[in-house]
């Protein structure tokens, strides 16, 4: 059973991409468009890894983050966030937030797949 | 096609979508919106574009992105006012960013002529924060590492460390992230032979264990070809979140240390530590806990000594709710590939057809109008019709996406005349048939630089008739029997009629003797060389005369004219077909044949008498309407059904309006009546037939050609030419 990543992210072009470099690395796939759609899937599907942006409309991903961190059923789910902010003070709110880790936009495919399997088995 | 060239076609089609968000976010500031979510929306349409231009390496556009982003994000926070000037100068920098994209979709990176001057601009209003940092690489990783690389630096003539030991002592934060302190250390002992020695000595008695604490700490001693940099790089995440050491070790020192290796340090604790903490998260405590502590969420957290025991994956279980079944991929859309669509409306024009032909059929038989069967085939009609509008509104899109091109070309416009302009736009939520939409953007744009070119006075003028400085130009859309009908309108001087005739008078197209109504003169600026070089400016010049944008509107089946009011402006008033798969038609026989001409084109019908009648010589003929003449074409020769034309008194005479305004008369023997009729393709089924348009099939199940009136007029006029 190959392992489950969600991705969060409210761009279509980004979204493709991260499905492409997971799905080429046998993981399984499940994305959502913001926060609050990150959490519904997170409904019905249990990602061993979620992958979010952190710039999105409706929840952004520190809302989401604290969100999957206070639910105690979500809550050891690894969370990498992805972004472009170079910003230490986002990244610092992200882990503040519970971040497992972070990879930068743009992402190289196999440094994101490494990040995935450095925070899940 | 290769996945990433369709990744590529993806993010051009969103920065479209974004570009479009950002553009009217600003404008909506600009308007006095003041809702945080609007700067955030605009920010994020140009954070998205940066972030998909960074993964297709498109420099030119990275950079001023950036520049952009840094400016709204100074905005968003409060630093920098949304002032008119910033935001004017906001509005500039999304052309350029338009422009950026549209070169980069090309392939074409070379920058924007604008793009220096307006990122220094854009440099400014972010102050000191943002102006030193032109937007290259970013790199978190980087950046964090810098200093610890500093950390190595060992005298030259020390031999490279052969061993490093490090010590790590998780906090209770670095689970409460999800970081998993056996992962860390797989991937430590990765680097090279590890020896691995755990403390426990802070682990207290069960009963007074706090499962979120952290009480473990863990000494490793790597040897091997590594360094230090790559051992902070494990613990790059958890940094803050636990106590690290790393230290050098002489080359004589460090490998083959007492201490544990981690495989047999995993047996131990597995074999004797404490079981409690071989809970997996999403299990229930009691099933495997014997000893139950007091704290009741211990089961979702992994607890610290858990992360050795226990392998991530075991600590996962299988997805438990995975065969519930929402997937993920569900949103409010589905895209669609367009021919599947158009398979789909095809097909249910066969439907109509033939619902039509068995409706004929029936009563043909003289079933009475209460049968069964009669009342059955009511209700299919009334479904068919339906599943056809629910089918053609698969095709329609809402005009905004024609609208929303038209603020960036009023200020294009208003800055090269000099005429300060506000778009009003209404009714952007209308839809119409996406092929209409595309075919619109060319003629709206022509109508909106007329408008603001020569609708609108000067500022002067218009402070002279007491009007405001800034003049506006309307844009409204609605839906009107059946039809989609778009205003384009100026508060402007309206159509100075004099002139107007002055110049159709001197270009001969009309008589100078004329005697024309206000309307009639109003729509002479429709007529082929009516626009002038005199005319033509910079801007709606272009060699492009309002000729062009009647003959596209036409070509879309649609009517458009003028009307004006001395000193308040004029409408440009454009009524189009909702979908281009239906047409309505004129039903005429010609020598048995039963053909359609589209209404759209004729003008009136007349029974043309006698005397009104001319022979030019051979079979060419004109019919004098109204003191003028027009050829009178007879359909039926012009498409070979006969070889003599019909006497002018046993036929019917469509006055039709061609391509370029000719006037023109189609002679058919009788007019069978008006229908909606469902244009099938002639060239996709059998082969282009010239004076033919395309087929339908009547109620009756006839097939009739849909005549393309332009090329009949234009033959004819040629033979004409040739006979006279």
């Amino acid at each position: 059973m190959s392992m489950t990543v969600l991705t969060v992210d409210d761009s279509r072009t980004m979204r493709e991409m991260l499905r492409l470099a997971l799905a080429d690395a046998g993981f399984r796939v499940v994305q959502a468009e913001d926060g609050i759609h990150g959490l519904e899937v997170l409904q019905a599907e249990a990602p061993q890894v979620i992958v979010t942006d952190i710039n999105m409309p409706r929840m952004d991903g520190f809302g989401f983050i604290e969100e999957v961190r206070g639910d105690p059923k979500h809550r050891a789910i690894p969370i990498l966030v992805l972004t472009t902010e170079s910003d230490a003070e986002k990244k610092n709110r992200a882990r503040m937030a519970g971040a497992t880790g972070w990879i930068v936009k743009p992402f190289n495919p196999d440094k994101l797949v490494d990040a995935i399997r450095r925070v899940a088995a | 096609m290769d996945p990433l060239a369709a990744i590529r076609d993806t993010f051009f089609q969103e920065c479209e979508e974004q570009l479009a968000e950002l553009e009217s976010g600003l404008l909506a500031m600009e308007g006095g919106d003041q809702d945080p979510e609007t700067i955030n929306a605009v920010f994020r349409a140009v954070h998205s574009i940066k972030g998909g231009a960074g993964a297709f390496q498109l420099e030119s556009l990275i950079r001023f992105a950036h520049v952009f982003e840094t400016a709204l994000d100074e905005m968003r926070s409060g630093r920098l006012a949304a002032s008119a000037d910033v935001l004017k100068t906001m509005l500039r920098a999304a052309d350029v960013l338009a422009d950026l994209v549209s070169s980069a979709r090309a392939g074409q990176e070379g920058g924007h002529p604008q793009q220096a001057a307006l990122s220094d601009e854009l440099k400014a209003m972010s102050g000191a924060a943002g102006a030193d940092d032109d937007g290259g690489e970013e790199d978190w990783g980087d950046f964090e590492f810098q200093p610890m690389s500093a950390a190595v630096d060992l005298p030259a003539d020390t031999p490279p460390a052969r061993a490093f030991v490090v010590r790590f002592k998780p906090r209770a934060d670095l689970y409460a992230k999800a970081n998993e302190a056996a992962l860390l250390l797989r991937e430590l002992t990765r680097l090279g032979d590890s020896n691995v020695e755990l403390d426990t000595s802070e682990v207290p008695l069960l009963t007074d264990i706090d499962p979120e604490a952290a009480y473990l700490t863990w000494t490793v001693t790597v040897s091997g070809d590594t360094d230090e940099l790559a051992i902070r790089e494990v613990f790059e995440f958890v940094d803050g979140d636990c106590e690290l050491s790393v230290e050098a070790q002489g080359a004589s020192e460090g490998a083959g240390e007492t201490g544990l290796d981690i495989g047999a340090l995993l047996a131990r604790v597995q074999a004797d530590a404490i079981p409690t903490i071989e809970t997996a998260p999403d299990e229930p405590f009691e099933l495997e806990a014997p000893a139950p502590p007091p704290v009741a969420d211990l089961a979702p957290v992994a607890p610290p000594p858990l992360s050795v025991v226990s392998p991530a994956a075991e600590v996962h279980p299988e997805p438990l709710a995975a065969n519930q079944a929402r997937k993920t991929e569900a949103g409010a859309t589905i895209r669609v590939d367009l021919d599947r669509v158009d398979r789909l409306i095809d097909l249910v024009g066969e439907l109509v057809i033939n619902q039509a032909v068995l409706a004929q059929r029936v009563m043909e038989a003289g079933l009475a109008r209460a049968s069964a069967v009669a009342m059955g085939l009511d209700e299919l009609e009334q479904l068919t019709r339906e599943i056809q509008d629910s089918v053609m509104a698969i095709r329609a899109q809402p005009v905004k996406s024609v609208f929303q091109r038209m603020p960036r070309l009023v200020r294009e416009v208003a800055a090269m005349t000099g005429k300060p302009v506000r778009l009003v736009t209404e009714g952007e939520a209308t839809e119409v048939d996406k092929t209409v939409i595309e075919r619109l953007a060319d003629p709206l744009t022509h109508m909106i630089r007329n408008a603001i070119d020569h609708g609108l006075e000067s500022p002067e003028k218009r402070a002279a008739a007491g009007k405001p400085a800034e003049g506006v130009v309307k844009l409204a859309a609605m839906h009107r029997s059946g039809r989609i009908v778009i205003e384009v309108s100026d508060d402007g001087g309206g159509i100075n009629r004099e002139r107007v005739k002055g110049i159709a008078i001197e270009k001969g197209l009309i008589a100078a003797d004329a005697t024309l109504s206000d309307e009639e003169i109003d729509n002479l600026i429709f007529m082929p060389g009516f626009s002038t070089a005199a005319e033509v400016s910079d801007i709606s010049g272009r060699g492009v005369g309002m000729d062009v944008v009647r003959r596209s509107i036409q070509a879309l089946g649609g009517r458009i004219n003028i009307t004006s009011k001395p000193g308040k402006g004029s409408t440009f008033t454009m009524s189009l077909p909702l979908t281009l798969a239906v047409l309505d038609g004129m039903v005429v026989s010609v020598e048995g044949q039963t053909l359609v001409a589209p209404i759209t084109a004729i003008i009136e019908t007349l029974q043309p008498k006698a005397e009104d009648v001319h022979s030019l010589g051979g079979h060419a003929r004109v019919i004098s309407i109204r003191g003028g003449f027009v050829p009178l074409i007879d359909v039926g020769m012009a498409l070979g059904y006969r070889a003599t034309p019909l006497a002018a008194s046993d036929g019917v005479a469509l006055l039709i309006e061609g391509e370029g305004g000719a006037r023109a008369a189609l002679f058919v023997d009788a007019i069978q009546g008006q229908r909606q009729v469902v244009i099938k393709s002639l060239e996709a089924n059998y082969r282009q037939v010239p004076g033919v348009a395309a087929a339908t099939i009547l109620g009756d199940g006839r097939v009739a050609l849909i005549l393309d009136i332009d090329t009949i007029v234009a033959v004819s006029r040629g033979e004409m030419r040739k006979a006279g």
